[in-house]
């Protein structure tokens, strides 16, 4: 029965950790400023490091966030403009890589880990106990020991 | 033997990939970013030149051109002046440089020719840097070569070298 | 002269540490005690003459000797002293010869302690630290020679690191980062030697567990104080951008984490010997991993010194480290099994070991999306990069449902639950999580993040509170003490466990305060004239006046300051400016910081023109970002109420007759 509760838990889990993913995808932009905004936060700033563009003043991030407004007054789309920016300085601009599905890491390493997991934990509930019979250990003996005088104290 | 010895083979399987990945990493400069437009049509840019004329980078096909973005506050633009004036020098009339002049003022870079030597070459200002937006610069020196028919051969980041620059030169057609 | 002498001693320390090793492992071999002892005595001297080394260095940086190379790089005539001090760790020679200090530091202590304790352990623990101490003493002495001269004597240095001399905090951060990674070398020596000696039983776990929460805590408290000051020097208004060299820092604090977790386990159920070694192992590789990334200029980062012949060193360490480690694991793997059951699938066993999983996911991520760009790059050649916005969005729900597993971890009892117990113990947090969240949402609350860590801490908080009170309500009335005497004596007696409940507060503290901070923040830029203001929330910023002059205490600088007026919330006086270093060719930010418990008010100088006296401001209002300092500062106060000794136990009469 328990074995069950706890497969449901794991599933649940999982699940909410996925929604959540889905959930924390960038919002849809609505203004052009916030358009231009998210737009920067995608793209890396050049001359600094590990800063995206809408977080650095540098001159080139300056410039850069300038051409994406400016490009986005002309009617560009942001795919468009991200297309762009890729044309002049290579994949490298942007600060999530495309191509292959790297995000998928996480959750399959959690889906993964948790399965592996539910698996030896409910293996090592069905093998018998074999410390049932043997004498408890030192560390233990002297945790009871312990826990008794708490209890007394 | 089996699987009691088969389990060895997780040491090197762990240990060959990280190591030889962590190993390619250690000779490469993380700051060298290869151009995509190198082998493209050189973009059109435009703008103004410090003696207020009109500059359009159509004017340069026919002719190899050299683009150097600088600025008078950037130290290497300062170590590799002495070869551009040696540069155009010596190709004078096959080959046209052009600078342009990376988030600076008209002022600055005159002083900046009048302390180093002038050249003779025009100076496209880009205050806002839009030219170098349109040519992917991550910041100056950086120098552009394209050929006759407008396509971007090479891009030096950093201060030019004369081995780089004899090089890039004469794959353009261009013989000392 | 004192150049020289630091030069020997570091050549002295590496024959010290060598002929330690050496001796740790013919002593332990011969059995022969006193053999062990003079290695003891060996790895002493090398503490010694580590110190010494760092003496010269220091010395050699506040008497300005340009004869020294590393003088010429990092210092001038004209840096303050506190600056010269602590350039000790400002590049990397000089970090390098900081780390061996501190490596050779815990070493001492660590045999010390265990002079009289351990027998068979102690040699290979001995012969483990001293081999690290032993290739950071060598690397002195080969490619990254502190003490390297130069002819001739250089009239003038560079002067530090512009973004090193900016800020009072490059004097904590560094140290307390180092003390983390160094100490995490101690649990790895004891894994290394309890796997030599086949003693992979309750005695190292216990040891180890201790042994890791003091390096943990300075690491976490190095990880928070570097946030702090990444907030007030570099001046973009964040304090987390998932540089590689952050993540690599973050890397073995997420392992060690995992490990003192697990390690709970393991001690209680006397199963995961295989896991708890792997987790020993993987830790101290990443320490090592982060020194390897900082120091070799694989990676582009704000921490990368310059490139050196070093990394290939570093790459050499990390390749044996690992080599040597999974070797050990894979020879004793027959050994470390064991078919003893781990408890009930919802027990607090399995909450811990889920939160395992999720430590080593979230690891894994951070690990794979810091060296994606490499793979990338030697398989195609493609330059990409990985950066922020991935890491948050990957990451973000993995920590999310980390806080969730904290609440539910300590609640379930060891062993198994029954659904009674489940909902006698969860029932009441989570209608109060719920309430809270629906309460945000109804103010308006929008963002998933921040609704999400509200509502986790507060289940999380709520549990705890909820034990505490009737752990303290039981012994009031079996006792007759009075409630805040009973609390006092319930978590002074476990000290342990309710450590580990302050930490977690401190952490959900943090985690609110990251969330809110990183989705409700506001931002303005503006170009002001002098007596032009801008508003910006309810503050309003007015520009006084320009003012370039040099720095009172370093001449060279050069400061271009905005001294402006605040109104609203904050008033009075505010100054933000940027620095011109002769050593830098970017001016460097040093935003003004007005803190208060709900928002911070950051204003940075990002432009100026002389010529009319205007500015251009970047201003932030920051909400709740002290309350990461503040939880970090609680994480670490649980953390040393964790570790502080027990009382010594009195008869139980002597206490009954005290309290009563």
């Amino acid at each position: 029965m328990t074995r069950w509760v706890a497969l449901a838990g794991a599933v649940l889990l999982v699940g909410a950790a996925v929604a959540m993913m889905l959930l924390l995808q960038r919002p849809s932009a609505a203004t052009s400023a916030e358009q231009a905004a998210s737009l920067a936060a995608e793209l890396r700033c050049p001359d600094c490091e590990s800063l995206s563009v809408a977080e650095s003043r540098t001159a080139s991030a300056t410039a850069i966030r300038q051409e994406i407004a400016s490009q986005l007054a002309a009617g560009r789309t942001p795919d468009q403009i991200r297309e762009s920016f890729v044309a002049r300085y290579g994949e490298w601009i942007l600060l999530e890589p495309r191509g292959a599905p790297l995000w998928l890491v996480a959750p399959l390493a959690i889906v993964a880990g948790g399965g592996l997991l539910a698996w030896w934990l409910i293996g090592r509930r069905r093998t018998p106990a074999p410390d049932a019979s043997q004498p408890l250990s030192d560390a233990e003996r002297a945790r009871l020991a312990s826990e008794l005088e708490r209890l007394d104290g | 033997m089996g699987r009691s010895m088969l389990r060895w083979l997780l040491v090197p399987l762990l240990v060959v990939p990280v190591g030889w990945l962590l190993f390619t990493g250690l000779g490469r400069d993380p700051r060298e970013i290869p151009s995509p437009l190198v082998g493209k049509p050189l973009p059109v840019l435009s703008g103004t030149t410090l003696d207020g004329s009109p500059f359009s980078s159509a004017e340069l096909a026919g002719k190899p051109a050299l683009i150097n973005v600088w600025a008078s506050w950037c130290p290497p633009c300062v170590s590799e002046h002495p070869l551009l004036l040696d540069t155009a020098r010596r190709f004078g009339g096959e080959l046209q440089m052009v600078g342009v002049l990376y988030q600076d003022t008209a002022d600055g870079a005159r002083a900046f020719e009048s302390r180093y030597g002038e050249g003779g070459w025009p100076d496209v200002d880009d205050a806002s840097g839009t030219i170098a937006v349109a040519l992917g610069v991550t910041a100056p020196p950086e120098t552009f070569f394209v050929d006759a028919h407008g396509v971007v051969r090479y891009r030096h980041v950093g201060p030019l070298t004369a081995e780089v620059l004899d090089e890039q030169l004469a794959a353009l057609g261009l013989q000392p | 002269m004192i150049p020289t002498l630091g030069h020997v001693a570091v050549v002295a320390g590496l024959a010290a540490t060598l002929f330690a090793a050496a001796s740790f492992v013919l002593g332990a071999r011969r059995g022969d005690a006193e053999l062990v002892g003079v290695a003891r005595r060996a790895m002493y001297a090398a503490f010694g003459l580590a110190a010494v080394a760092s003496a010269a260095m220091v010395y050699s940086l506040l008497t300005h000797d340009f004869s020294v190379l590393y003088v010429v790089r990092n210092n001038a005539t004209t840096t303050p002293p506190f600056y010269s001090v602590i350039s000790l760790w400002a590049a990397l020679q000089g970090s390098i010869l900081f780390w061996t200090l501190l490596a050779t530091g815990w070493a001492a202590l660590v045999l010390h302690r265990f002079r009289d304790r351990a027998p068979v352990l102690m040699p290979w623990v001995g012969m483990t630290l001293a081999l690290g101490a032993a290739f950071f003493f060598a690397v002195m002495t080969w490619p990254g020679d502190p003490f390297l001269r130069t002819s001739p004597v250089a009239a003038e240095g560079n002067g530090p690191n512009a973004l090193l001399q900016n800020h009072p905090f490059m004097g904590l951060h560094p140290p307390l980062l180092y003390l983390g990674y160094t100490g995490l070398a101690v649990p790895f020596a004891f894994g290394v030697a309890a796997l030599i000696t086949r003693r992979t039983d309750e005695e190292w776990l216990g040891i180890v567990r201790r042994w890791t929460l003091v390096p943990w805590t300075f690491l976490t408290a190095g990880i928070v104080a570097g946030a702090w000051w990444s907030y007030e020097v570099l001046g973009w208004g964040g304090y987390w951008a998932w540089d590689p060299v952050e993540n690599a820092a973050l890397l073995p604090w997420l392992t060690a984490t995992a490990f003192i977790h697990s390690s709970m386990v393991a001690e209680r159920r006397g199963t995961l010997r295989v896991w708890s070694q792997l987790l020993v192992v993987l830790t101290f590789w990443l320490t090592l991993f982060g020194t390897f990334l900082t120091r070799s200029g694989v990676v582009a980062s704000v921490h990368s010194f310059t490139a050196s012949g070093i990394g290939g060193w570093f790459l050499g360490a990390l390749v044996v480290t690992l080599a040597a480690g999974t070797a050990l694991i894979v020879w004793r793997l027959p050994d470390l099994g064991d078919r003893r059951p781990a408890g009930e699938p919802i027990s607090r066993e399995s909450a811990f070991l889920f939160n395992n999983v999720l430590f080593l996911a979230i690891s894994l991520t951070v690990l794979v999306g810091t060296l994606y760009p490499l793979a990338v790059e030697a398989v195609s050649g493609q330059k990409v990069s990985v950066g922020a916005p991935w890491f948050n969005r990957v990451g973000a729900p993995a920590f999310v449902a980390l806080l969730f597993l904290m609440g539910v971890g300590p609640a379930l009892p060891w062993g198994g639950a029954s659904a009674a117990t489940l909902r006698r113990r969860f029932g009441r947090p989570v209608g109060a999580a719920l309430a809270v969240v629906l309460l945000a949402v109804v103010m308006g609350m929008r963002e998933v993040a921040p609704l999400a860590a509200i509502g986790f801490a507060v289940f999380v908080v709520l549990v705890m509170a909820d034990e505490v009170v009737r752990g303290a309500a039981a012994r009031g009335r079996t006792r007759g003490e009075r409630a805040g005497t009973a609390a006092w004596q319930l978590v002074t007696r476990n000290r342990r466990r309710y450590g580990g409940y302050l930490v977690h507060a401190g952490i959900c503290v943090m985690a609110v305060a990251i969330a809110i901070s990183a989705t409700l923040g506001t931002e303005v830029t503006a170009t002001l004239r002098p007596g032009e203001e801008l508003t910006i929330g309810a503050y309003r910023l007015r520009h006084e006046r320009l003012v370039v002059q040099a720095l009172p205490d370093d001449a060279r600088v050069r400061e271009t300051r905005a001294e402006l007026t605040l109104s609203g919330p904050q008033s009075g006086a505010v100054t933000t400016a940027l620095r011109d270093y002769p050593s830098s060719t970017t001016a460097i930010a040093t935003p003004s910081v007005r803190s208060s418990l709900g928002e911070d008010l950051y204003v940075t100088l990002i432009g100026y023109d002389p010529d009319s006296q205007s500015v251009t401001l970047h201003v932030f209002i920051n909400p709740l970002v002290g309350w990461i300092w503040l939880g970090g500062a609680i994480v670490a106060a649980g953390a040393v109420f964790a570790i502080w000794p027990e009382r010594r136990r009195i008869p139980t009469a002597a206490v009954s007759a005290a309290a009563g």
